[in-house]
């Protein structure tokens, strides 16, 4: 007859499943007190762990886009500086020429002035940053602006081209003294304003693409973030300085001389504030890509805490589960010493 | 009643007690066999007197049956989540730090950081690095799930011969239990020993027993399929070694009927063998044709559209076999993920130039030169995020962005781990719940065995008196006598 309803095998198996589970926790209780992050994320989030996934990699790229963002933002802030500059260089150019215009100083000041502009302005967008020409457009490798002030330059020998094509002669001819007022008038006008806004600039002046350089400066969104050296401001400035240097050292009449520095006030004017428009319209990409960053790191900040709801443990509670269970472990270790001198053996 | 009658009752008496004790020693001995059943020494009365021992084992039939049942379902769960834990880390890695989700994101990043500087080498060789961790990582993937499959097939081949040894154990067992049984001979250690073999198939193939005359029993599979009936039918596999991926595994055949398919991630089978079947050729399989769908979403992504006429579309930074082409939408292009590779033009490793990454692979979108374009960049990281055709678990195509897709497949993997897992927990339950219950009926309890012995010990002394007293009173006769 059995009388008894355990037997000797159920107790010991019972003990020995019991803390294997409860060592099996321990471990992974242990990690999650350690990490505050569940032990596997795959076991604890089952389908969601997809979700999880694409959180952690859409913070990745949103931090990867805050970074190459700051690249976008030196650029921008370098080319303010140069833009800024320029405007300065150029303001003073314009008070020079003012100056030559209702004086009779020496127009070799003008020319002097005209041509220190040009070397500044060859200097300034021809800067580069990390490896890039700011200027270029897209085509960042190559300087953009020729050396006009070299006599062999492209630049310089095609506008004595274009003077001879238009009169017959080059500019260091004698017979430019008989050019009147209206010639050089139409010639300014109908010769070298269609060359510098049109392809004479692109093909021997500047070698910068039209298409400037995009950036993606959020998920979805992108945005120019440089200025190319083929916007009109750079080639009207170009224009009066470039004539200016040429002409006005040569024995003109003084009319055509006025006709020429009143054409390039004229020109400096609507380049400088061209430029001035440049500036703004930079300012606000700039700003846009602050606020980009806003956005992103406001994002992150949300991801972030997403991520923790879903695959974050609470610290203290892992810590608890973490004592309770090592007080659990050593209740049952207890336990089997007690069992194991339970016997009826002893007594006997 | 004469005293002579009485000293043969004490004597039988005495006899009895020793055959008891012997059973009682042995019972003691087996305490920590699981498989041992414990032996009882039954008293029963003929006549006045003459009492015999009669040792019978303690069973419990339905809790046998319950308790193989619930083994050989505890053994496939077992056996399913051990391996898709492996499947997993094998594929994804720790983390899934390794999985082609995350390296596709970071490859995205890397080009988003290539796209804001396009003019600088050192960022397309990051970039291409990426893209090539990435191709690593699907053939990798797709080659550590075929080597899976094919352990998994050798594993088969080893259990089927098991089983089959197990069987022929079985049968000599069996014929020794009937032969006893017909000469009226006791089998009790054979008995135990059958019961023993039956549990360790059970960890196979779910089964269950059909007692016949002279304790024949006869197994059957849980699907009908008979597994022994006087001789053990034939269970055969034809194991496959090199798995490719679009092999196909062989069925397992017991007596000639293959052995049902066991479908879900808290398993409808039981027994290992269904279970590796089970992972073997679904779940194996359709971890492979997503990363065949990861791939050919790559491929599709990056595919280039010729400037000019008639506009031919044909892979570009990523490739395969059947390039220029691009892998068709809406069917799984099965080992596309262990075919598919870097193109030759953009890869420095095999002499092309990173820098085709800016301008585009197959064709030259920037016919200039331009160093710092980035059209072709932006536009290729904007592609991962839109949506195209997948399909999806099961055959059903869905319009997915590639990024979510692959998040998907870790979502597919890691759900079905935790149901497996979850199921495992409460079929484990349920199995030592019923080992439990079955050997407080069945096993040994040293106590109570340890009780029974000072009652043996009692009654020995009793009889041993009895004989003595009688003996006295015989002497007491006979001096009267003389």
């Amino acid at each position: 007859m059995k009388v008894s309803f355990v037997s000797t095998q159920a107790i010991t198996q019972a003990m020995r499943y019991q803390m294997a589970r409860m060592q099996t926790d321990l471990v992974s209780a242990n990690k999650e007190a350690v990490t505050f992050r569940v032990a596997d994320r795959g076991l604890a989030l089952g389908a969601r762990t997809g979700m999880s996934v694409s959180f952690h990699r859409d913070i990745d790229r949103l931090k990867g886009l805050t970074d190459s963002n700051e690249l976008a933002a030196s650029r921008l802030a370098s080319t303010q500086v140069i833009l800024n500059q320029m405007k300065d260089d150029a303001d003073s150019l314009l008070s020079a020429f003012t100056t030559a215009l209702s004086s009779a100083s020496d127009p070799n000041i003008a020319k002097d002035q005209a041509e220190v502009f040009i070397a500044s302005m060859t200097s300034s967008l021809n800067a580069h940053l990390n490896g890039e020409h700011l200027f270029a457009g897209i085509n960042t490798d190559v300087k953009p602006l020729d050396d006009f002030l070299d006599p062999a330059s492209t630049s310089a020998t095609e506008f004595n081209e274009l003077f001879e094509g238009h009169f017959g002669f080059y500019p260091d001819d004698t017979d430019v003294s008989d050019i009147t007022a209206a010639e050089m008038e139409d010639f300014l006008d109908n010769v070298v304003e269609p060359y510098f806004m049109g392809t004479g600039w692109t093909d021997h002046w500047s070698s910068a693409t039209d298409q400037q350089i995009v950036s993606r400066i959020t998920l979805t969104e992108t945005a120019e973030t440089s200025v190319s050296a083929n916007i009109d401001p750079f080639r009207k400035l170009a224009m009066a300085a470039a004539t200016i240097s040429v002409l006005v050292g040569r024995d003109l009449q003084s009319t055509t001389k006025s006709a020429l520095l009143e054409k390039a006030i004229s020109d400096l004017g609507a380049g400088i504030s061209g430029i001035a428009n440049q500036t703004g319209y930079t300012g606000i990409t700039e700003q846009r890509i602050d606020r980009a960053n806003e956005r992103m790191s406001m994002q992150v900040d949300i991801i972030s805490k997403s991520l923790i709801d879903i695959e974050g443990v609470d610290e203290s509670e892992a810590a608890v589960k973490v004592n309770g269970l090592i007080a659990q472990i050593e209740l049952s270790y207890t336990l089997t010493s007690r069992m194991q001198q339970m016997s009826l053996l002893k007594f006997l | 009643m004469s005293l002579s009658t009485a000293l043969n009752t004490a004597q039988n008496s005495l006899l009895n007690t020793q055959r008891q004790t012997s059973v009682l020693s042995r019972n003691m001995a087996n305490a920590d066999n699981p498989d041992y059943n414990r032996r009882t020494a039954v008293l029963s009365s003929l006549h006045p007197g003459a009492r015999v021992v009669d040792i019978q084992r303690s069973t419990d039939a339905a809790l046998f049956k319950q308790n193989l049942t619930a083994l050989s379902g505890w053994s496939a769960q077992s056996k399913i989540v051990y391996e898709l834990d492996r499947l997993s880390l094998d594929v994804n890695g720790v983390d899934h730090a390794t999985s082609p989700a995350m390296l596709i994101g970071q490859f995205q990043e890397a080009l988003q950081l290539y796209s804001s500087t396009p003019s600088n080498r050192t960022l397309a060789e990051n970039s291409i690095e990426m893209a090539r961790e990435v191709v690593r990582s699907l053939n990798d993937g797709s080659a550590s799930i075929q080597s899976f499959r094919s352990q998994m097939d050798g594993e088969i081949a080893q259990g089927v011969e098991e089983l089959n040894s197990l069987l022929a154990d079985f049968k000599k067992v069996n014929d020794e239990i009937i032969r006893a049984s017909r000469s009226g001979r006791d089998a009790l250690d054979a008995h135990d020993t059958r019961d023993a073999i039956l549990k360790r198939v059970s960890e196979f193939v779910p089964i269950s027993t059909i007692s016949r005359d002279d304790n024949d029993l006869m197994i059957v599979t849980a699907d009908g399929t008979t597994l022994f009936e006087t001789d053990p039918r034939p269970v055969s596999f034809e194991p496959t070694v090199v798995y490719g991926s679009a092999t196909v595994g062989n069925r397992i055949l017991v007596d000639g009927v293959p052995l049902a398919k066991s479908t879900g991630a808290n398993t409808t089978g039981g027994g290992s063998l269904a279970a590796m079947v089970q992972l073997r050729d679904s779940f194996a399989v359709e971890m492979q044709s997503q990363l065949d769908e990861v791939a050919r979403g790559l491929i599709q992504t990056f595919s280039e559209t010729d400037p000019n006429p008639p506009n031919d579309v044909v892979a570009g930074l990523f490739t395969w076999p059947g390039a220029p082409n691009v892998p068709a939408a809406g069917t799984v292009e099965t080992g596309l993920a262990s075919g598919i590779s870097l193109n030759a033009t953009v890869d420095p490793s095999k002499g092309g130039d990173v820098e085709r990454l800016r301008d585009g692979v197959a064709f030259d979108f920037n016919p200039d030169g331009n160093a710092s374009f980035s059209e072709y960049l932006i536009d290729k990281v904007n592609s991962l995020d839109e949506p195209m055709t997948f399909v999806t678990n099961g055959g059903v195509t869905a319009s997915q962005s590639l990024m979510t897709f692959s998040a998907g497949s870790i979502s597919w993997l890691e759900d079905a781990r935790k149901t497996a897992s979850s199921a495992a927990e409460t079929k484990s339950a349920t199995m030592f719940r019923t080992s439990e219950v079955l050997s407080n009926l069945t096993n040994v309890n040293v106590d109570e065995e340890m009780a029974l012995m000072l009652q043996l010990e009692q009654s020995y002394a009793a009889s041993a008196k009895m004989m003595q007293m009688i003996d006295e009173m015989l002497q007491t006769l006979l001096s009267v006598v003389r």
